[in-house]
């Protein structure tokens, strides 16, 4: 199994393929298996030399007590693409894993060729949100009751209020989670709420919106139809210098998860790979799945 | 070298998955067990776990098609006996490790 020790912490990646390095960063909470399951690890290394990572406190990766903002997980992403030889890459992050793509083309333009930015969220932008956009708000906060968590308008931005809620469930609402999540997930996020993770997420941690707004890398800002955050998409395309827009049909925040096919035809179309469908891609339509993790 | 039967892959899953990365696992094990509701794993546990199955076997086999499979279906979890058939599909018999 690859791990590498970067910056004095064990890290999980996974590498296929050859040509021009595409780097695969997932979102909190996740871990790579995300890129497997909407075959975005097997359709990219077609033609590209692909890597996705564990980042710290998910996955195969060590769990460190703090280090979790943008800044802190470019680093890391930086030492990787040091120590597999990677000089510049392509970047695909998942919601807070587009944070970090976005922030790493901020500190070193010349190590990223451009960006897919998958439903982000930054808090640099917060103040463009407006949960009474996002029609699926009431339903995911009437779920997330039943599994024994409380979230609020006021701070339904806030991974660490939400961390902190998980990690001292008892009794029955720990079971009513369990029953919600599974006992995996439930592990997962017992180990990262132990961290400085939730808390993280929400600082710029030196991703201002004028940093934001200067990013030069060609960009793709790909969101769910029914995504919380398409204020954020439509800033992007209005301010970084060349951004344009796609949207997967049926989905929510999580896109490679919840229409993994229409997901992966929008990286398809922005690698130039829609001839691929030969090599195993399969061609549905866009039914817009909607799977439980 | 021995082919690589049904009843052998189930067993190697059996050795490896009992005890797999320090989580124990002791309940009932055969074709009806399911990967992640029963063993308590998770995608990602896949994914390790294939790469093991690949260096046990000594040889490539299309797990992301399989984990795809996962991806795009409604009922996300795995019966082992799923996974005994993907991998006596796939593997090449005597290619094994013997």
């Amino acid at each position: 199994m690859p791990f590498t020790t970067l910056n004095g912490r064990k890290y999980h990646y996974q590498q296929t393929g050859s040509g021009p390095d595409i780097v695969l960063i997932h979102g909190v909470t996740g871990d790579l298996s995300i890129w497997f399951l909407c075959r975005a690890m097997q359709i990219l290394s077609v033609s590209y030399r692909v890597t996705a990572y564990d980042l710290k406190g998910h996955g195969y990766s060590d769990a460190p007590a703090e280090g979790y903002t943008s800044a802190d997980h470019v680093e890391d992403l930086f030492a990787l693409m040091d120590h597999l030889g990677v000089e510049s890459a392509s970047m695909v992050g998942h919601s807070f894993g587009g944070v970090i793509a976005a922030h790493a083309a901020v500190v070193a333009p010349e190590r990223v060729r451009s960006l897919v930015l998958s439903d982000p969220y930054f808090p640099a932008l917060r103040h463009l949100e407006d949960l009474s956009r996002w029609g699926h708000w009431e339903a995911f906060r009437q779920e997330a009751e039943e599994a024994g968590v409380t979230l609020s308008d006021e701070h339904w931005y806030d991974v660490g209020k939400f961390f902190d809620q998980v990690v001292h469930l008892d009794g029955e609402k720990l079971l009513m989670f369990r029953r919600a999540v599974g006992l995996p997930a439930l592990g997962r996020l017992i180990r990262l709420g132990k961290t400085t993770c939730g808390d993280d997420t929400k600082v710029e941690a030196g991703l201002t919106e004028e940093k934001i707004a200067g990013i030069r890398a060609p960009a793709l800002a790909v969101y769910g139809e029914n995504s919380p955050f398409l204020a954020t998409s439509d800033y992007l395309v209005e301010h970084l210098v060349d951004c344009r827009a796609e949207i997967v049909a049926g989905a929510k925040h999580r896109a490679p998860e919840e229409n993994p096919e229409g997901f992966l035809r929008v990286l398809m179309d922005f690698y130039g790979l829609e001839n691929v469908e030969s090599a195993g891609a399969r061609n549905q339509d866009d039914s817009g799945k909607v799977i439980k993790v | 070298m021995s082919e690589l039967t049904s009843a052998r892959i189930l067993g190697d899953l059996e050795e490896i998955l009992r005890d797999f990365h320090g989580r124990e696992y002791s309940g009932a094990f055969g074709l009806e067990t399911r990967f992640f509701a029963d063993l308590g794993l998770a995608s990602i546990d896949a994914v390790v776990l294939g790469e093991m199955l690949e260096g046990r076997y000594g040889q490539r086999l299309p797990f992301g098609d399989l984990m795809a499979t996962l991806g795009s279906r409604e009922d996300r979890d795995l019966k082992i006996g799923e996974f005994v058939e993907f991998l006596e599909t796939h593997l090449a018999g005597p290619k094994g490790r013997g």
